[in-house]
């Protein structure tokens, strides 16, 4: 038969009732270990002594009997019970089970060990004028049969002990039954407090989800785990919100470059369509078409490499590189460059350092740096490419051109995606080449650092230096 | 010669057998994997141009599937994807070359026709020569009409992949891909500037010119 499952209550559902509600059971079951170390320990003993002390008595009245038979065990019995001071119970019946002495009217039927031990309660009645009476007594005890056919029965009255040990099985009880209400309700009280705050970070959750960006979680800056999380929580958000921030402007600038050209190149072609300039001016304007589309797909490739590269897909394949081998490289590719440009270029290689990167990635941040010098150095400037270690073990690589510098107020904007400075909009090239160097760099957990370069050679500009600091590999 | 283009998107795959069709060549359509793999398994055609998105079979396991068969027909494998693994990914499938979309018309021809006139790897080849240029390969020395020019290593590669491919339109990114080993694209002209330095020292001193600037395309080598 099944029966849907009902929901608990909110309160009861949360991870703090929980928990309050295991370490409440948990603290019970203590409880019951307790009990038993302490019955182990105390009780145990206590009856162990009282079966000591009824063994001592039985070897005592049976020497008596010994030695002056049944009427000597008897008048000791008497004596002894007459005493009062002991609390033994005595009992003497002759072979034929009649009893000669006793202190208790009839034993209980109750079985006994191999050793004649039994235990059983009696009632007792009032001893005294307004004693409590009748009342239930403990007793433990042994049987022997004595070698002339009597038996005799020496019991000892525990009901002190048994009380003691039922005391504190109740205290134990009541106490861990206590410990377990005052954990639900204490449970339910802090669990309660628990939800209202979790239930706040996830009111501000889907407040996100439902396409509140600007949303977060309260925090009451008490620095605990839940203000943690809540703080933790609004720092992945401000995050996101910054990336999504990013990736739309980065949209708004691709639109804006690509929008551009391809209008101009749509005009180009229908100009070719209409105009009346015969098959050269229209393979002309074609060719100019496809060579304008081609930047294009440059502009497109830059901006969809530096996406992946910010995404930190290419980590996974870093290995351990000699940088000077990359430097030679890109050097050996760019002289010429250089040269044909009218520069002076000159490479200072540092042989033998070791970086943890990705070779095609490294190259391809040091030859754009190269770009850009070339690119912006005038005529009979220099140029100058250095791999060395620094003091504190990093390797820095470093381009230094005598073109006209950025100014350092200008300096961070540059690496951002399509910022152009406006003195170099008439240069090609799509704004992206420094803000793929800055990804490259991020991603090797690189520094990218902009200053003045050696000031004017040729009477151009401060110059620029651009400098890429690797950390020591790990 | 004939090739086989595998391509899904319709004007593409028209576009391309239409181009390849003015180049001279012979040209099949499959327009899935499946078609693809069973038309490639007739084995007469001297390249197969794969693209990597396919329907029904995807173009890396079509490559895998051929070359499991032992077929040895060169493949250019056409992707959006052109990240290094990617990459990776394609040449180890078994594709010979590896062309990123999108991709100028002139940069597929170039590599379709330098993968149909692939030499036999088998042979190996000590001496190049077009024309009256000679390049040993062992002595690392190359010579013009019997008389020796002097090149940069970088140069004497460049020069050596252009006289292995020599008659044939070799693109730019083909040269900054074989000769420098390199997947990025330079903003400035850096092939430009090496290939005159290199014309410089074979082509100047001579006269006549063998290496040729091919607009919109690239360069050849020729004599």
């Amino acid at each position: 038969m099944m029966t849907p499952r009902r929901r608990l209550p909110a309160f009861a559902r949360t991870t703090a009732f929980r928990l309050t509600l295991l370490s409440a059971g948990l603290f019970a079951l203590s409880s019951f270990v307790i009990l038993a170390l302490v019955w182990a320990s105390a009780v145990v003993p206590a009856m162990r002594r009282a079966d000591t002390a009824i063994d001592q008595e039985v070897a005592v009245i049976e020497a008596i009997y010994a030695r002056e038979g049944t009427q000597g065990a008897n008048r000791y019995v008497i004596q002894r019970s007459a005493g009062g001071g002991a609390q033994f119970h005595y009992m003497l019946s002759d072979p034929e089970g009649r009893f000669i002495t006793r202190t208790l009217t009839h034993l209980p039927a109750v079985a006994h060990d191999e050793q004649g031990r039994v235990r059983f309660s009696y009632f007792r009645e009032a001893i005294a004028e307004g004693a409590p009476g009748p009342e239930s007594r403990a007793v433990r005890g042994r049987m022997v049969q004595l070698p002339g056919g009597h038996t005799l029965f020496v019991g000892l009255d525990v009901e002190d002990e048994a009380r003691f040990v039922a005391g504190m099985i109740n205290a134990v009880i009541l106490a861990s039954g206590l410990a377990l209400a005052l954990g639900v309700v204490s449970g339910a009280v802090v669990s309660r407090r628990f939800a209202r705050r979790l239930a706040d970070i996830n009111a501000a959750a889907r407040k996100v989800m439902a396409g509140r960006l600007d949303a977060r979680a309260p925090r009451n800056h008490s620095e605990d785990d839940l203000d943690e999380l809540s703080g933790n929580f609004n720092a992945m958000l401000d995050r996101v919100e910054h990336l999504m921030q990013r990736m739309r402007s980065a949209g708004d600038s691709i639109a804006h470059d690509l929008r551009l050209p391809l209008t101009r190149m749509r005009g180009r072609l229908e100009a070719a369509l209409v105009e009346e300039g015969g098959i050269e001016a229209r393979e002309a304007a074609l060719a100019q078409a496809i060579s304008d589309s081609e930047e294009l797909l440059k502009t497109f490739n830059a901006v969809l490499s530096l996406t992946r590269l910010q995404a930190g897909e290419r980590r996974r394949a870093f290995e351990t590189l000699d940088p000077a081998e990359i430097l030679a490289d890109v050097a050996e590719m760019y002289e010429p460059v250089c040269e044909e440009a009218g520069l002076e270029f000159g490479s200072e290689i540092q042989p033998g350092l070791k970086v943890t990167g990705d070779r095609e990635l490294l190259a391809q941040a040091v030859a754009n740096l190269l770009d850009n010098a070339v690119k912006y150095t005038p005529e009979g400037g220099a140029v100058v490419l250095r791999l060395r270690k620094t003091r504190d073990g990093a390797t820095e690589v470093s381009v230094t051109d005598t073109g006209p510098g950025i100014p350092p107020e200008d300096r961070a904007r540059v690496l951002e995606r399509f910022v152009r400075l406006e003195e170099s909009r008439s240069l090609p090239g799509v704004g992206l080449g420094l803000s793929l160097v800055q990804a490259i760099a991020e991603v090797h957990g690189a520094r990218l650092t902009l200053d003045e370069g050696p000031g004017s050679v040729s009477g151009g500009g401060a110059g620029l230096r651009i400098a890429i600091t690797l950390p020591r590999p790990k | 010669m004939r090739v086989l283009i595998m391509e899904d998107d319709k004007t593409v795959a028209t576009f391309m057998a239409r181009g390849l069709k003015e180049a001279g060549h012979v040209c099949d359509l499959a327009h899935d994997g499946e078609e693809g793999l069973e038309m490639g398994r007739d084995g007469s055609y001297d390249v197969l141009v794969v693209d990597r998105m396919m329907p029904r079979r995807d173009g890396l396991s079509v490559i895998e599937t051929l070359r499991s068969d032992g077929d040895k027909t060169p493949i250019l494998i056409l992707s959006a994807l052109g990240e290094v693994d990617d990459r990776v990914d394609g040449l180890k499938s078994g594709a010979d070359d590896y062309l990123v979309k999108p991709y100028a018309f002139a940069e597929l021809l170039a590599r379709v026709e330098v993968l149909a006139r692939r030499r036999d790897p088998g042979a190996v080849q000590t001496k190049l020569s077009v024309g009256d240029l000679e390049m040993d390969l062992l002595a690392r020395t190359v010579k013009r009409d019997g008389e020796e020019i002097v090149l940069q290593p970088r140069e004497f590669r460049l020069l050596e992949f252009l006289m292995r491919h020599s008659g044939q339109v070799v693109t730019r990114t083909m040269l900054l891909e074989k000769v420098w080993d390199y997947h990025f694209d330079p903003q400035t002209n850096v092939i430009d500037v090496h290939i005159s330095r290199l014309r410089a020292k074979i082509d100047k001193p001579f006269g006549l010119s063998m290496l040729h600037t091919v607009r919109g395309a690239g360069y050849r080598l020729q004599a």
